[in-house]
């Protein structure tokens, strides 16, 4: 039989011993994990599909309409539409700090009739709301890429002082 | 940091990635071996920069990944029983004009494919060929009989 190349071994390198198994499995495990993450992108894991939270009170309904799964420098939009029940005469989102830590904010269509701190959130006056319409609001953000973790993204809506309705969510940010 | 952070993800990413994929995509320029080798390079500095512009930032990167890269080989060099893992191991895949099916099955090499890189070396059949051998590198090297050895 004749002897391979220099420093290559029958065994080795032709009968692959110790390697052909391994390798193959080391391989197949490696197909599967490529094959589950890009599964878990089409399920919509790491964003940034937008998603609808809805709450109904007496006084108004509030919707929201954003993503909830986002990437580090991503362009994204959240739509707050306010349908109100009875007239509302200073509408008010607050939002938590969660929507401003690290993102740019890059427009608020229309834009508030005042902007102020409210105990850490961001309180946006929008005005008076008639009873039956509604009122849309359209943020427009960028994550900045250093942007990484789960954040509280709970908005609250007001009538001045008077509590009407609170959706509850957070944000996940992949790097 | 962050950028320190990313480049050494992206390098372990990419070197299991290629390690997964396997060495003949790494050496060919077929249609879709080509494809991915440009995607990989715009999809990689998007993820590693982002929207930093900077000569500081570049030359973060491109440090900590020539650093790696050293690293590596040096790792390599001194720990003979991690070759296999980082580098893989030459597959002799033709013994005297024979192909040997199950190692060009491994590989996901053909024939014809063999035939063809030995066209290159101007070899004319593959009963002229002693030994060939898939190197790490994903290049095809042909031995051919009368050669010696």
């Amino acid at each position: 039989m004749a002897q391979p190349p220099q420093l290559l071994t029958l065994q080795r390198h032709r009968e692959l011993d110790g390697l052909y198994t391994t390798g193959i499995v080391a391989r197949r495990i490696g197909y599967l994990l490529l094959g589950v993450v890009a599964i878990l992108g089409l399920l919509d894991v790491f964003g940034q599909r937008p998603s609808t939270d809805t709450v109904d009170a007496s006084a108004a309904r509030l919707e929201l309409y954003a993503p909830s799964h986002l990437r580090g420098g991503l362009l994204f939009m959240a739509r707050f539409r306010i349908t109100a029940h009875e007239d509302m005469k200073k509408a008010t989102l607050v939002l938590a700090p969660g929507w401003a830590e690290s993102m740019t904010i890059n427009t608020i269509e229309p834009a508030p009739t005042d902007e102020t701190s409210d105990n850490g959130r961001l309180a946006l006056t929008l005005g008076p709301i008639d009873a039956g319409d509604s009122f849309l609001l359209f943020m427009q953000f960028q994550v900045n890429p250093t942007n990484v973790g789960r954040r509280s993204q709970d908005v609250e809506l007001r009538d001045g002082g008077t509590h009407i309705a609170t959706i509850q969510r957070t944000v996940t940010v992949f790097p | 940091m962050d950028l320190v952070l990313r480049a050494t993800f992206m390098f372990a990413f990419i070197y299991a990635l290629t390690r997964l994929i396997g060495r003949r995509e790494l050496s060919s320029l077929e249609p879709f071996d080509l494809i991915l080798l440009i995607v990989l390079g715009d999809a990689i500095q998007q993820g590693l920069t982002q929207d930093d512009y900077s000569v500081t930032g570049a030359v973060l990167v491109i440090g900590t990944l020539a650093l790696l890269q050293v690293f590596t080989s040096f790792l390599s060099f001194k720990m003979p029983r991690l070759r296999p893992v980082l580098e893989g191991e030459p597959v002799i895949v033709v013994e005297d004009g024979k192909p040997i099916d199950k190692n060009l099955r491994r590989e996901r090499l053909t024939v014809e494919e063999i035939a063809a890189q030995a066209r290159l070396q101007q070899i004319e059949s593959l009963d002229e060929i002693k030994w060939a051998v898939l190197e790490t590198s994903g290049q095809l090297s042909f031995i051919k009989k009368g050669g010696g050895g």
